[in-house]
């Protein structure tokens, strides 16, 4: 089967595997291996990508169902001609990432979660962020740079 | 390269079925991508792509009869402003499901086919009397959510055949509630779920229940209704005496088992302390005293943090 | 303290943040080599059994694989402490995941189907998973090839005091047992590795281990190879937390598949392997006693212990060391006993997890801290000031206690957790406070002849100032703190500052990453070379600015004479002036630092580190009785860090830790059937999620340590030693029952509210009177 698919914009017709999964497309086709793995069972968030404005988990997504479909990865997140928008930002001066190997899930699924309007508190960040491990920093900079982003974000 | 068909239709999914033995269906993927790469289910064999069928899909109102396509998401079921307030145990159960990039996938109907004793979508199913249909060569038939889980990954379905929505209807007066008990407090499956309904006959403090159930899940093979309510709650408010004795049934319907999410004789007690919980909020939701949104996940008012996470 | 430094103590971002929340950070996996195989293994499925035969035959005619290798054709010498293992098993298995054959072959799917392909006999052997069984007479032996009693690989045993005499004088003693369980590191990155050989027969191994030249040793020891031709690289790291500290069994299995297959070779690890296959921290079982004084003087301790093993020892047989400190330093407490064995299991083995057996022992130690205070009448923290060490102690064991911040941990701990109001006075909403503190090594460990760490400090024409450092990145921000302890010390711009540390051809010879020694040593070293270098540059200034080099200041990069603002120079030019002339030279300077402390002797006694770290933690809880959740609320953190190089940084240690010891606490755990790990994933192991993890308030307390670089010491194991006995207290006091064992799961707690599981204690009231008396 072929699929055509827009990554990060640019469109991206291959010929793949149905049932292959998009974690397998992204990093060994499209050598996109800035979304990690970390289980390959939905458990820890690592493979976090936006396919139509909703976070999945591109280890259990298989591609023949996403034809058609608009993916952003942690490539793609700040936008063209932009190194880092305000949230990877913050990421980066709350001290939100240390081993970093959580980092692109966790920006990835954080900004989906801040585009679906996430209510400016800890707790509810917390909760949308469950799906993401992180086993380095205990969350505390994580939630405070993605609730700054949310703060700042509503002014 | 594996056989992949993403039919249209319903009936195009059950004539590529028919002409496929041993194809699976794919909705989600949540559990099935995992079972085919660890050899639980054949990694090879054909998939039918169910989420391109339009008839399958969405989370519909049509009156007071709640319409949910097969391959509605848990995300579009938990966002839902009539379920969480109309059938509030379908909405607590979706809310705890994963985590949000798992409820943006995972299907309704997968979550019943997988046929899990723990699923968490089943005994809110059947404490709404929830309706199945299910399609296959020879048309539709309807069979009651309670009795389309046969046992641990079985079901009623036979091969070739699809279920295509659950239907279920939610009167006024009615109210549930779904409530769980888990290690951690996220991304966890039940160690104990217990969905409840009730239907009164009025509203206010000493509203009557005229009919209840309890559904219990991850205490025995299947998820299992708490037997004899009736006749333990009918024509009067659930008293703490009373909720003490729907504790009791729920513990002697259980068959758990110890495993690493907990022992047989802790879930047993869970259940009847979680039944209890999960009856009251209903009966509160039913008789309108309920104005607090969701309930906490283990149904027990729980605090605020205390070390000064800024609000 | 001085506090006018112009980058020490700033909360800098992570050198390496920008890439890492861009995806740029190339990772283990993300490397892609021309004609690099997939290395795959194949593991027994059984606990314990001896192999019969093992036949390859059908794999190796595999099209698309390149080496098929087991016990029966490679060249290996067996490894570990006590040398008790061999990469590929030949005669016996004594855990499931132990390795019998690997393959090497174009891609995952060839590699698995030739691992199907390979057909393993074993005869079953009788196998044991409890400790307590495997030291009864007639348990099955586990190394029946080693000369040693009842499956007791190592002993260690310590005694200071009168113990008899303590005991009658104590007028409180309380006891009881604490346990721990099987438990994993688990960094979200699994285990990957990457072997290959040049044309000319030099080896280059790509992996994440941090303790890199033990590990270039023990290949070349193992596998026969000449170790001057090895080159270990090290890629930035996912996470370890020690589960990748040192050498494995699948390290040489790499290598000899890259020898075999004469190509480069990947072996990645799966989330299941990564639990069945990699080491973890063993569970240890605690059985303690503390006796005091009616007016709370601590009297004695005594510990006996065993200790979980698993079938083979690596560094987990070493955790008795650390968990040995706590027992017999933790507070001023004179006589002391340990008696501990190290017991062989037919399980997975234990390695250096983070805290290295302190979580565990912290959790005897502290639990029974506030039983005592309970069983005196006393205020639990009362108590724990009262016996807190102070500096200038020697302990039992000749730790010199130098800063220590301890005291006041407790009291800021105990102010910002309201305790004094809160504590005890929350039963009815069961909802509890409790706490606890630790000692742990923060100036090095001396588990090896040299405790040191060498840097080489070189800056170029452009101004760019490189530090080659022998320590190694792992998340955790050393990077970082080490490139702005040099920035400090040379008086120029942190941006000017890069630090290389991944090559062992080109870094100098360092112990690891291990024992929170990196800030401490690895910093020291990094100063020591950064003070050489500002020498140097001062002594080129000296010429241009025609005043004596001791005369001059270096601050933000400008060199200066204090008190005329005029004879200034940037200092790149101080380095071009040098460079760009007759008879010029560069500046480039070394240095390598062995903190000056001592080996134990074989009494266990011995100043083992420089400086020694403290920190106290306050933790809510609120407990559901009626189905067993536990709720953390908030914790309250206060670590003596001697200097927060980056408080940052110090913070996220802090509060990772304590993440992940609230995980020790409440949820994780490798539940062992029948000597497998049912379930080895990470649904079921029970990591915390966003909504686990509690608001966590830290404080940094700095104590300015005499030996550290601007007086830091280590901070990277202190959070999580010290949840698990805090939240079991705080549940205590929440439910009035004692956790005996951790992880706290819900049914575990209901029983014991069931069965009221309280206190130990045996008050003597003669001596009790005797006291309020006087
Ligand atoms: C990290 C993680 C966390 C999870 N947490 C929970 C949890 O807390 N509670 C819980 O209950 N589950 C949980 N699950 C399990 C899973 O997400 C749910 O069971 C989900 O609802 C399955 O839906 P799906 O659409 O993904 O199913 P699929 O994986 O697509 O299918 C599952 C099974 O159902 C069959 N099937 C699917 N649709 C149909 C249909 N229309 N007709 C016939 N057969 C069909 C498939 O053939 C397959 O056998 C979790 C899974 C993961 C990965
Ligand atoms: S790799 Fe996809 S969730 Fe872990
Ligand atoms: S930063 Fe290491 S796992 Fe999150």
């Amino acid at each position: 089967m072929r699929i055509s698919i827009t990554v990060n914009g640019d469109p991206v017709a291959q010929p793949v595997d149905p049932s292959d999964t998009l974690l397998s497309v992204l990093r060994e086709r499209l050598h996109l291996i800035g979304t990690k793995w970390g289980c390959l069972t939905g458990d820890c968030g690592a493979c976090t990508v936006i396919v139509d404005d909703r976070s999945v988990v591109s280890c259990l997504q298989t591609v023949g169902q996403i034809d058609g479909a608009d993916i952003t990865t942690i490539e793609g997140i700040a936008g063209r001609g932009r190194m880092m928008n305000d949230l990877q930002e913050a990421f980066v001066t709350h001290g939100a990432a240390q081993c970093g190997f959580c980092t692109p899930g966790m920006v990835v699924a954080a900004e989906q979660l801040l585009r679906d309007g996430v209510e400016p508190n800890g707790a509810a960040i917390r909760e949308g962020l469950a799906g993401n491990l992180c086993r380095c920093t205990g969350y505390s900079k994580i939630i405070d740079a993605v609730l700054s982003v949310a703060l700042a974000r509503m002014e | 390269m594996t056989s992949y068909y993403r039919p249209g239709s319903a009936s195009e999914a059950v004539a590529i079925l028919a002409a496929n033995p041993g194809a699976m269906v794919i909705a989600g993927g949540t559990d099935l991508v995992i079972d085919r790469r660890l050899g639980r289910a054949d990694p090879r064999a054909p998939l039918v792509d169910v989420t391109g069928i339009n008839e399958l899909r969405g989370v519909r109102w049509d009156g007071d009869e709640l319409h949910l396509g097969a391959t509605a998401t848990i995300s579009a079921i938990e966002s839902d402003p009539a379920v969480i307030v109309r059938t509030s145990a379908l909405a607590e159960a979706a809310r705890v499901l994963g985590s949000v990039q798992i409820r943006n996938m995972a299907t309704l109907g997968g979550n019943l086919c997988t046929a899990s004793p723990a699923a968490e979508m089943v005994p809110p199913l059947m404490v709404h009397d929830a309706v199945a249909a299910i399609r296959g060569p020879a048309g539709e038939r309807r069979q009651a959510v309670a009795d389309v889980v046969t046992g641990p990954r079985t079901t009623i379905l036979a091969s070739g055949e699809i279920l295509t929505n659950v239907r279920l209807r939610a009167p006024a007066l009615s109210g549930s509630c779904y409530l769980r008990q888990t290690v951690r407090w996220a991304m966890d499956l039940a160690g104990v779920g217990v969905a409840a309904w009730v239907l009164t006959d009025g509203t206010g403090r000493e509203a009557a229940v005229q009919e209840a159930r309890v559904a219990l899940g991850a205490v025995a093979p299947t998820a299992v209704l708490v037997p004899g309510l009736e006749s333990l709650l009918a024509g009067a408010p659930p008293t703490t005496e009373r909720l003490g004795a729907v504790s009791a049934a729920a513990s002697a319907a259980c068959e758990p088992i110890s495993d690493t999410r907990g022992t047989a004789e802790h879930r047993r007690h869970v259940a009847g302390v979680l039944a209890a919980r999960a009856l009251s909020i209903a009966h509160a939701r039913a008789a309108g005293l309920w104005s607090g949104g969701l309930a906490p996940v283990n149904g027990r008012a729980s605090a605020v943090t205390s070390s000064g996470e800024r609000a | 303290m001085r506090s006018d430094y112009a980058v020490v103590g700033k909360r800098i971002p992570k050198l390496d943040a920008p890439d890492k929340v861009t995806g740029r950070t190339v990772y283990a996996d993300d490397l892609k080599l021309s004609g690099l195989l997939t290395a795959a293994i194949k593991r027994s499925p059984h606990p314990h059994a001896r192999i019969l035969s093992v036949d390859v035959s059908a794999a190796e005619a595999l099209p698309g694989v390149y080496a098929v290798i087991h016990a029966g054709n490679v060249t290996q010498r067996p490894f570990g402490f006590g040398h008790d293992n061999t990469p590929l098993k030949d005669r016996v298995v004594r855990c499931v995941g132990d390795e019998v054959a690997a393959v090497a072959a174009v891609d995952a799917a060839t590699a698995q189907r030739a691992l199907d392909l390979i057909s393993v006999d074993y005869e079953l052997l009788p196998a044991v998973d409890d400790p307590f069984e495997a030291l009864q007479p007639g348990a099955p032996r586990i190394h029946d090839e080693l000369d040693i009693e009842g499956n007791v690989s190592m002993e260690w045993n310590f005694q200071t005091g009168d113990l008899a005499e303590a005991e009658r004088r104590s007028a409180v003693i309380v006891s009881g047992s604490y346990s721990s369980p099987q438990a994993a590191p688990a960094p979200i990155e699994t285990h990957v590795v990457i072997a290959g050989f040049d044309a000319d027969g030099a080896l280059e191994v790509i992996s994440p281990v941090h303790m890199v030249f033990m590990y270039r040793k023990e290949l070349a020891d193992c596998l026969g190879l000449d170790w001057r031709r090895i080159t270990v690289r090290q890629p930035p790291v996912g996470g370890s937390f020690g589960g990748k500290i040192d050498i494995d069994a699948h390290d040489f299995i790499a290598v000899m598949l890259a020898r075999a297959a004469r190509r480069p070779v990947k072996l990645a690890m799966s989330r299941e392997e990564e639990f069945t296959g990699t080491r973890t921290r063993q569970p240890i079982h605690f059985q303690l006693r503390t006796g005091a004084a009616a007016d709370g003087t601590l009297l004695f301790r005594h510990a006996e212990v065993v200790s979980d093993n698993g079938a083979y020892n690596a560094w987990g047989s070493h955790a008795l060391l650390v968990a040995m400190n706590t027992v017999t330093s933790m507070y001023r407490v004179g006589t002391s006993r340990l008696n501990a064995k190290v017991v062989y299991t037919n399980k997975n083995y234990g390695g250096s997890v983070r805290g290295f057996g302190n979580p565990q022992a912290t959790f005897a130690v502290e639990q029974q801290m506030e039983e005592l205070a309970d069983a005196l009448g006393m205020d639990p923290m009362d108590l724990r000031l009262k016996n807190a060490n102070r500096p200038g102690d020697v302990t039992p064991q000749g730790l010199e206690i130098t800063s220590c911040g301890l005291s006041e941990c407790l009291e800021t701990v105990r102010r910002k957790s309201s305790w004094d109001q809160r504590r005890g006075r929350m039963r009815r909403q069961h909802r509890g406070l409790g706490a606890a503190a630790y000692v742990h090594v923060g100036g090095g460990a001396r588990i090896y002849g040299s405790d040191g760490c060498g840097a080489m400090t070189k800056i170029d024409d452009s101004g760019r100032v490189a530090l080659i450092s022998g320590s190694s990145e792992l998340g955790q921000g050393s990077e970082t703190a080490l490139a702005m302890i040099v920035a400090e010390t040379l008086g120029v711009p942190l941006e000017a500052v890069s630090v290389s540390h991944d090559d062992t051809d080109v870094k100098p010879w360092d112990v690891g990453v291990h024992a929170s020694r990196t800030t401490f040593v690895a910093g020291n070293a990094a100063r020591m070379a950064a003070a050489k270098a500002r020498d140097e540059l001062l002594k080129g200034a000296a010429e241009v600015l025609d005043r004596p080099a001791r005369s001059l200041t270096i601050r933000d990069g400008v060199i200066s004479v204090p008190g005329e603002p005029t004879a200034t120079l940037r200092y790149e030019k101080a380095v071009r002036r040098r460079l760009l002339r007759e008879g010029s030279s560069i500046i480039m300077t070394s240095a390598f630092y062995d903190p000056p402390t001592q080996r134990q002797d074989e009494n266990y006694v011995g100043n083992i580190s420089a400086s020694y770290g403290f920190g106290a933690h306050v933790v809510e809880v609120e407990v559901d009785p009626d189905t067993g959740m536990v709720r953390v609320l908030g914790l309250w953190a206060a670590h003596d860090v001697g200097r927060a190089i980056n408080p940052m940084s110090c913070e996220g240690q802090i509060e990772g830790g304590a993440v992940m010891g609230v995980g020790l606490a409440l949820s994780e755990e490798l539940p062992v059937e029948d000597g497998r790990f049912p379930a080895p994933n990470l649904h079921d192991y029970g990591m915390p999620t966003a909504m686990d993890a509690p608001p966590i308030d830290v404080t940094l307390i700095e104590t300015a340590d005499e030996l550290g670089p601007f007086g830091a010491k280590g901070i990277g194991e202190g959070g999580i030693i010290l949840p698990p006995a805090a939240i079991a207290n705080a549940v205590a006091d929440a439910v009035g029952v004692r956790p005996r064992s951790y992880p706290i799961r819900p049914w575990k707690l209901r029983r014991w509210i069931e069965t009221g599981e309280r206190s130990h204690v045996d008050k003597r009231p003669q001596l009790v009177r005797d006291v309020n008396a006087r």
